[in-house]
């Protein structure tokens, strides 16, 4: 029963992986967040940065998980989504699909 | 010498002649990758055939009459995408048809290829032959559909997710005709040599290139994969219609099929 209880608790848990997707169209970077099994990451902050690991741009995701802003600089782009409990993942964006959605 | 060579001759000879028409027809997709990832190519090359997977014979395939995919609650028709290739195993010497496409993935999402051939006709066993088949291609992490139903005449609805699989695990399934289950149905499962990456699998005798699993009374079957590589399942039932072979009503043998990938254990 005690583990029946364990299983039931920990079960959500489990999907807590955080996943990022980004694309850029007509200079507007589009994230979306998202848990494996498409429930979205609400109210999760998202941040660009360069390669340097330089912070450019900063957000928080909506009810549905998406985050918006310009393109801040044209080079690589390493996006961050950075969700409740310490759960991260990361998306990198390259110099040629920023070029191609600028 | 030579006597021996004459009988070993023979021997082969009955066993082809024996052997053959229970040789496992298989509908086959198989794309590229499974996984997409980030950082890697989207583009999915997928080829389509018609063969016996195990031996790697292939046959004559016109073209699908359906071939698509199922993506975010929608079907998207890519038949027209199909262009003819011919190829055959090493142990065949004419090239016989198959069909491949180059598919572009673009957003996350579990993507389900399906297949629909035009009927095949196989003389050997007086009937025509119409395979269903499926593969699953997951994108960036979204595991959207992959048990969803795509109101195939017979199809296999995956209850093990199909894709980020050992080898060793259990795959299981449950097979449908008109969207009901099928009790007790037959499944044959089969390994795809063609595409062996850590070399080909090898029968000591005929039981073991054809693996036949039967399906519970909600039609549920399990089969676990003891190598890494493609596999193949093919739960196989005869259409309640006929097909007509020179103005004569023929039986039709339906297959769903659904090819997953395991991945070595290392």
């Amino acid at each position: 029963m005690a583990l029946l209880l364990g299983l039931l608790v920990v079960s959500p848990a489990l999907a807590h992986k955080v996943n990022l997707f980004a694309y850029v169209e007509g200079g507007t970077i589009y994230t979306e967040s998202y848990f494996p099994d498409g429930r979205p990451v609400t109210a999760g902050q998202v941040e660009i940065r360069d390669a340097a690991d330089q912070l450019l741009v900063s957000g928080t995701t909506n009810a549905q998980g998406l985050y918006e802003c310009p393109i801040p600089q044209v080079a690589e782009l390493q996006i961050h989504i950075i969700a409740s409990m310490g759960h991260r993942n990361h998306f990198t964006l390259s110099m040629a699909e920023i070029e191609a959605g600028l | 010498m030579i006597k021996n060579f004459t009988a070993a001759m023979l021997s082969g000879l009955l066993v082809l002649f024996f052997v053959s028409p229970g040789l496992a027809h298989f509908g086959v997709v198989i794309p590229s990758d499974d996984i997409v990832t980030q950082g890697e190519n989207r583009n999915i090359e997928l080829q389509v055939k018609f063969i016996h997977p195990h031996e790697g014979h292939y046959m004559e395939m016109e073209k699908p009459r359906q071939f698509g995919v199922f993506i975010a609650g929608k079907k998207i028709e890519l038949t027209s995408t199909l262009k003819k290739q011919s190829g055959h195993s090493s142990d065949q010497d004419q090239d016989f048809s198959f069909w491949q496409t180059d598919y572009q993935i673009r957003r996350p999402g579990d993507y389900s290829f399906y297949l629909e051939p035009t009927p095949y006709w196989e003389p050997a066993e007086d009937k025509y032959i119409v395979h269903y088949t499926k593969v699953c291609v997951n994108a960036f992490g979204l595991e959207s559909s992959w048990d969803a139903p795509l109101g195939l005449e017979t199809e296999i609805i995956p209850l093990t997710r199909p894709y980020g699989l050992w080898q060793g695990n259990l795959f299981s399934g449950q097979v449908l005709v008109k969207g009901k289950p099928v009790p007790y149905a037959e499944i044959e499962v089969e390994y795809l040599n063609e595409k062996a990456e850590q070399g080909r699998l090898n029968a000591p005798s005929d039981p073991f290139v054809t693996q036949v699993v039967k399906a519970d009374v909600q039609g549920v079957f399990h089969y676990a994969m003891p190598k890494s590589g493609w596999w193949g399942f093919a739960a196989l039932s005869e259409a309640d219609w006929k097909l007509q072979y020179k103005e004569v009503d023929k039986a039709v043998e339906i297959g769903a099929v659904y090819w997953v990938y395991a991945t070595e254990l290392k």
